[in-house]
């Protein structure tokens, strides 16, 4: 039992960090107040540009760096549609998803004659790297260590975000950007650049999210390979707030699950279940959070009440 | 939000120059995607004017043709209404596709499990259950919204994979037709195919249905006390409210309406087309719904274009796939550049907003 759990979590450090990275980026985005619905397609865009640089420089840290380019220049692009035109982010992003879905799915056919899966020859992953000491240690040797190094990355990013979130003037500036446009923008911040720079930020997480799975998790493309994880990823930093720790914990958490996920569907039991609960997660802690709000409002209501009147009908 | 009330406003006919420029802004989105996908058609060595050609005659060019193109805007049409009444109302409810989904698999069920009942009671009882179970589906984040102001994109993009995953697991675990590997249910009961109206297509009377459910979405809002109510809340909830109109009321209509609608376009879809439930059958029939309701402008007339066009991009398109390597996918970066310049506001890169008036 304690073996299998050792295990899920050991699956859990490498499924957790695409998720992680892309939620951190859309954690980013939503300080500065843009939801970002477009991660999933941001990430499969990198996924494919890793791959493709990656085989044909030979050097998948280039794959890496291509991707996050390549990702942080769309989202750009889409940043644009939204700050400059007005454009309605939710609606802008579900359309961003499909374009590059669309877009990756005519080229595999048309460019590198395969159909979902492309694999090119010569193609290497990331290296896995074993942290010496730690490596060693029984049972939560194998948990930190041996993974790609762009799972180390996104453990870093956590504190590195919260740092420059919380301690910085440009974390101020862009979470005040985020808190109320107007204000910041009378208070001299340059709101719009606040935004796009947030949006590029998330377009590079998820392009490094999207490296990890097509370099890291698997050596090759493949146009589903996402599998829904920047959805799994917005839901991860909605459930934080935005907030880079609490993000990272439901990130982590669904690693979990999925790594759960994988191990339950060797057993029989129905992993379309355990898939479910991220999901089904952030919905209830939407309820939890609106569900206390209202009752604050009404406490708050009838203590004004009570207050404001003498008669007594109102208290509880 | 913006896009809701932006779309739900009407246009003013003041002058011909005015209506020359709003008529720009609603083709341009169109006129963009198109121009794009030649972009990437010819960059990638095809011949972009060429396949339009293709697309036109394979959408339109023959009356089996023009039937295939309404039977792929059939679901499209629905889930572009069910979006739109909830975008009147200032719901912006992305769940259709979840009630699509649970409303194809309660009228799978309902086809294949009583399969003694007679024809016309059964089809009545399988999109009875359609309709249903996509208005409950939209229950949870109608009451969420309504009661405790909980924000309803999320929850109900979040209950799309819920509802993908919820249905694959039925069909997986309890519904697995016997002797096929391929996650599907049984077939539904001979009785429960809707006939064709036009062999050898699959046109059935979902599209003269879906038509109809198009006139009732245009009385609704031309002239009855709900549709006022709902497009007020719409366009603004706190003088709504001040009016006297229920907020919490009307935000449930406007999101039980939209689920009901979306549970009938997965019914129909299986009673005439698919016959049973197969896992993760739509190719998001209720996110094109989105686009549909974008470009339609939530006017009834407008959707039944807009469902029409992404119908025969669909069907072109499957056509086209079969006999040259042009890959269906190309329709889906058209439908994503679509989405994206629907919502865009053109008249900040173009002289049109200064023609109309507006800044």
């Amino acid at each position: 039992m304690a073996e299998t759990l050792l295990g899920i979590l050991a699956a859990a450090a490498p499924a957790t960090t695409a998720i992680l990275l892309a939620a951190m980026g859309g954690a980013i985005n939503l300080q500065a107040g843009i939801v970002n619905i477009g991660l999933d397609g941001l990430m499969l865009a990198g996924a494919f540009v890793a791959v493709l640089v990656a085989a044909q420089s030979g050097s998948s840290g280039l794959g890496v760096l291509a991707a996050a380019i390549a990702a942080g220049v769309i989202g750009w692009l889409f940043s644009l549609t939204i700050t400059r035109l007005d454009a309605n982010q939710i609606i802008a992003g579900l359309g961003l998803n499909l374009a590059i879905v669309g877009l990756i799915g005519y080229l595999l056919p048309i460019e590198f004659g395969v159909q979902g899966t492309y694999l090119p020859a010569g193609l290497k992953g990331l290296p896995s790297l074993r942290i010496p000491v730690v490596d060693a240690l029984p049972g939560i040797g194998p948990i930190l260590s041996g993974h790609d190094p762009l799972t180390y990355l996104s453990w870093l990013s956590v504190p590195i975000a919260a740092f420059v979130l919380c301690r910085t003037t440009w974390g101020i500036a862009l979470r005040a950007t985020g808190a109320d446009e107007e204000a910041a923008r009378a208070a001299g911040i340059p709101t719009r650049r606040w935004r796009d720079l947030s949006t590029v930020a998330a377009g590079v997480f998820a392009g490094l999210a999207g490296a990890q799975l097509s370099l890291g998790v698997v050596t090759l493309f493949n146009k589903n390979m996402t599998g829904g994880r920047g959805f799994i990823a917005l839901a991860a930093f909605y459930f934080g707030g935005g907030r880079p720790w609490p993000t990272a914990a439901a990130a982590a958490l669904f690693g979990v699950f999925e790594a759960a996920a994988a191990q339950f569907g060797s057993t029989g039991l129905a992993p379309q279940l355990v898939q479910m609960l991220p999901y089904l997660v952030v919905v209830i802690a939407l309820a939890l959070v609106g569900w206390r709000r209202a009752w604050a409002g009404q406490r708050r209501a009838r203590l004004m009440l009570a207050a404001g009147s003498s008669s007594d009908e109102t208290a509880p | 939000m913006s896009a809701a009330t932006a779309a739900g406003a009407s246009v003013p006919a003041r002058s011909l120059r005015v209506r020359v420029a709003s008529g720009l802004e609603v083709l341009a989105p169109f006129v963009i995607a198109l121009l794009a996908g030649a972009v990437v058609l010819t960059a990638t060595g095809r011949d972009a004017l060429g396949f339009y050609r293709l697309l036109l005659e394979q959408a339109f060019g023959s009356r089996l043709a023009i039937a295939n193109t309404l039977v792929a805007a059939t679901p499209l049409l629905f889930t572009g209404l069910a979006t739109a009444i909830a975008f009147r109302a200032g719901v912006f409810n992305i769940g259709v596709e979840g009630s699509l989904y649970l409303g194809a698999f309660a009228a799978a069920w309902v086809g294949f499990t009583l399969t003694t009942l007679p024809g016309i009671p059964l089809v009545l009882l399988a999109l009875g259950a359609a309709a249903a179970s996509g208005a409950l589906w939209s229950l949870p984040p109608a009451l969420l919204r309504a009661r405790l102001g909980v924000d309803e994109v999320v929850t109900t993009l979040m209950l799309n994979y819920v509802a993908i995953l919820l249905t694959s697991y039925l069909v997986n675990a309890h519904f697995l037709a016997p002797g096929v590997a391929n996650s599907m249910s049984p077939l539904i009961a001979d009785q429960a195919k809707l006939p064709s109206l036009f062999p050898p297509s699959q046109l059935t009377v979902g599209f003269p249905v879906a038509l109809l459910a198009a006139l009732a979405y245009h009385l609704l809002f031309r002239g009855t006390t709900v549709g006022y109510e709902l497009r007020m809340v719409g366009l603004n909830p706190r003088f709504a409210a001040a009016a006297g109109i229920g907020l919490a009321g009307t935000i449930l209509v406007a999101m039980l309406g939209s689920g009901l609608l979306g549970g009938l376009a997965g019914g129909f879809q299986i009673l005439g087309v698919n016959y049973r439930f197969i896992d993760r059958f739509s190719p998001g029939y209720g996110f094109t719904g989105i686009a549909v309701a974008l470009l339609g402008r939530n006017t009834a007339v407008g959707m039944v274009l807009a469902a029409l066009f992404f119908g025969a991009l669909a069907n072109g398109g499957t056509m086209i796939q079969l006999f040259s390597n042009i890959p269906l996918d190309l329709i889906n970066l058209l439908q994503g550049v679509v989405m994206i310049f629907a919502v865009v506001d053109l008249g900040r890169l173009t002289l049109a907003r200064r023609v109309a008036g507006h800044g």
